[in-house]
């Protein structure tokens, strides 16, 4: 039974972790390649479209997809399709990956560290190389990119794409909103928005003093602190109730035995009826130690009858570790 | 024959002319004997005057090792070169490793009786943790970057390993200097405090004797490290790393199960720790990199820090006995130990405790602030990371 339970914890576990590995990628810009373009548009666009090529030195359509977690996370095996038929719940995995392109295993750019983008090129022809996928993107009119988890089945993420102006992408930014670049501001293998670390900029301009970073901090310290000396102080109070409970109901168990044993003294009975003997011996001397007058406050009331190995009865620290004689040598 | 004798010696005489300018002393300038005099006065003071060796020796050594002149000729052999035996040893202060494990191990050797006992003394190791938000406030005012400002400040924690681990995320390039700053005053506490406390305390309030602490039951000790671990962690998770090897050490202590786990952690792996800790980040004191105008600033901030530290805890103490009925009066000598420099502060209590009244110990009292002050420090670095990075 322990190791089913094992097996399964460790399977939940395991699907756990892989799910959370795909959900960290997500659609980040897509940009559809105008062939004709720069016979009408200006220079400007046309150089844009010729700057970003695949392998072969081609310009070409491309989809951008971010690692958007800190940790690094392998995008093999999942799928990218623009054909909407995949929607479909009633078809089956295999059918829904013949209508899907699939990122390839085997190639270690597929590997992505924490925050860091691939870019497949939507050109039709997979057989140029992991980075291609099966499909192109149309040019000046709208579609659905849709991006699927391993299992052909669970759609990760998916943006539809405008009809965008040549030499335009359409990218993610921030706080997950989705907007044109103009082509210019088009970003292939890299961040959408540049970086800055706005939180130092934002306590420079808005906690010039450190006054607000010290009322935060500090409440927070307090309140992490409060809350386990709330929390403590409680359960002190209630350990130390439980202590004392204990304790009154082994008196009052002994005092019990006590008055049991007194009476079978009175009536001069040895039966020790169900208590075993050493008890019987001890509350005897308890009892009439306490019938004598004995009694002048409330003991613990724990009798410590079974024999303790202590150190202090330990043979072995009674005995020399070096016998003298081998010092000597 | 003749000949090729004479080309065989100009060949040894370049060689050998080669050779003297790898040697440190083509190499030395000013600043590295400044910086091997310090390292030695270290050393000086953990041997001669006892200021926590434990420490100063390897952080001495390591100042002297980073400070041998050498030919930078890519031989990989300083801290800085990649590759390099102590650039690999410095990875763990770089990524930021050997801080949790450290603190693994204190959480291995910690007894936090004293403070589930009387709780409340949680309090006091709370407010010792102005001082790093006095010292905020102070790197702000001279001109510092707030992240710079952030990872100086926690020098004010009195805790070297959260000062290396917050300086390593915030601010590495001053990564060195803090951690040098930090060891160096944790080293000098019992130079810095009595004389605050003295100043912040009268007679009479040093000789309140309090009340003996309850015994703690086992359930309590194994408790604390759960309840301690979910209740800042979920808080400030940013201070995860820190905070659940804190508790995971104590959790291996209590459960009394895993005694052989937390004996290794508190001793065997706690001393490796240490050792690499110490010698790195003395090493990481390159003259180039020390010897600098921030260096003084963060030393001047520092000292600042601790004083504003160990007053915040003392008046903290007195306020708090505004509050409390006579019988449970706190004596005011344990608000010093609010910062988290575990046992040193706690031991000055102590002896301060003893020079007003021969017959008042404090020490068991003054463990409690001053384990909350390693809490208090770790949550405090763990909120500043999580506000800045």
């Amino acid at each position: 039974m322990r190791k089913i339970l094992s097996v399964i914890s460790f399977l939940v576990a395991s699907s756990a972790a892989f799910a959370q590995g795909a959900h960290d990628f997500k659609l980040n810009e897509v940009y559809v390649y105008t062939p004709a373009c720069c016979q009408s548009d200006s220079d400007k666009t046309c150089e844009q479209q010729a700057s970003y090529v695949d392998e072969y030195g081609q310009p070409t359509s491309w989809i951008e997809i971010e690692n958007i977690s800190y940790s690094t996370h392998d995008i093999r095996n999942c799928f990218l399709t623009i054909n909407p038929a995949v929607l479909d719940k009633t078809m089956s995995a295999p059918e829904r990956e013949k209508l899907m392109s699939l990122i390839p295993a085997g190639d270690p750019r597929t590997s992505l560290a924490a925050k860091q983008r691939i870019t497949f090129f939507a050109d039709g022809h997979v057989n140029r190389g992991t980075l291609h996928l099966n499909f192109t993107l149309p040019v000046g009119e709208p579609f659905t990119i849709y991006f699927f988890d391993g299992n052909a089945v669970d759609l990760l993420d998916s943006v539809r794409v405008e009809a965008l102006p040549a030499g335009s992408s359409y990218a993610r930014v921030k706080d997950a909103q989705w907007q044109v670049l103009e082509a210019d501001k088009v970003t292939p293998n890299a961040p959408n928005v540049a970086f800055s670390n706005d939180k130092i900029k934002e306590f420079k301009e808005k906690d010039p003093h450190g006054i607000a970073m010290t009322l935060m901090c500090m409440g927070v310290v307090f309140l992490c602190l409060i809350l386990l000396f709330v929390f403590f102080h409680i359960f002190g109070w209630a350990m130390n109730r439980a202590a004392k409970l204990a304790r009154v109901r082994a008196i009052r168990a002994i005092h019990e035995k006590a008055e049991r044993v007194v009476e079978m003294a009175k009536q001069g009975t040895t039966e020790t009826k169900g208590i075993d003997m050493e008890t019987y011996a001890a509350v005897i001397g308890l009892a009439l130690h306490e019938y004598f007058g004995g009694t002048h406050d409330l003991e613990s009331g724990i009798l410590t009858i079974n024999q303790t190995q202590t150190t202090w009865a330990d043979k072995s620290h009674e005995l020399r570790v070096t016998p003298q004689h081998h010092q000597a040598n | 024959m003749l000949l090729e004798s004479v080309s065989t010696m100009d060949f040894i005489g370049t060689k050998l002319l080669d050779f003297l300018t790898y040697t440190g002393f083509a190499n030395v300038e000013w600043a590295n004997i400044i910086m091997i005099a310090v390292g030695a006065f270290f050393i000086w003071l953990a041997i001669a005057k006892d200021f926590e060796p434990l420490l100063l020796i390897p952080i001495g050594l390591g100042i002297i090792l980073g400070n041998i002149p050498f030919k930078d000729a890519g031989l990989e052999i300083g801290l800085y070169e990649d590759n390099s035996v102590l650039n690999i040893f410095y990875q763990g202060v770089r990524q930021g490793w050997y801080p949790p494990l450290i603190f693994l191990g204190i959480g291995a050797m910690t007894d936090f009786s004293a403070l589930i006992a009387n709780p409340k003394l949680m309090l006091i190791g709370a407010a010792a943790q102005f001082g790093i938000f006095g010292a905020y406030m102070v790197a702000l005012a001279l001109g510092f970057e707030p992240n710079q400002a952030a990872g100086i400040a926690i020098i004010g924690g009195a805790d070297g390993p959260t000062a290396i681990f917050l300086s390593s995320k915030l601010s590495p390039n001053l990564m060195g200097a803090i951690a040098v700053c930090a060891y160096s005053y944790m080293a000098l506490v019992p130079v810095i405090q009595p004389g605050i406390m003295k100043l912040l305390t009268t007679k009479k309030q040093r000789q309140i004797k309090m009340k003996p602490a309850r015994q703690v039951s086992q359930t309590e000790k194994m408790l604390f490290p759960i309840v301690g671990l979910l209740i800042t962690t979920f808080i400030v998770p940013s201070g995860l790393p820190l905070l659940g090897m804190l508790f995971f050490g104590n959790l291996l202590k209590e459960s009394t199960k895993t005694t052989r786990l937390a004996k290794t952690a508190g001793s065997a792996l706690n001393d490796i720790i240490v050792m690499l800790l110490g010698l790195t980040v003395g090493c990481s004191t390159q003259a180039s990199e020390f010897l600098t105008w921030n260096t003084i600033f963060i030393f001047i901030i520092g000292a600042c820090a601790f004083v504003v530290a160990t007053a915040s805890g003392v008046i903290f103490v007195h306020i708090m006995n505004i509050f409390l009925p006579k019988s449970q009066k706190i004596n005011p000598l344990i608000g010093n130990a609010g910062v988290s420099a575990v046992p040193m502060a706690a031991r000055i209590s102590q002896n301060e405790g003893l020079k007003a009244d021969p017959h008042n110990y404090l020490l068991m009292h003054a463990m409690g602030p001053n384990v909350a002050g390693v809490i208090g420090s770790a949550v405090a670095a763990g909120v500043l990371l999580g506000f800045l990075s």
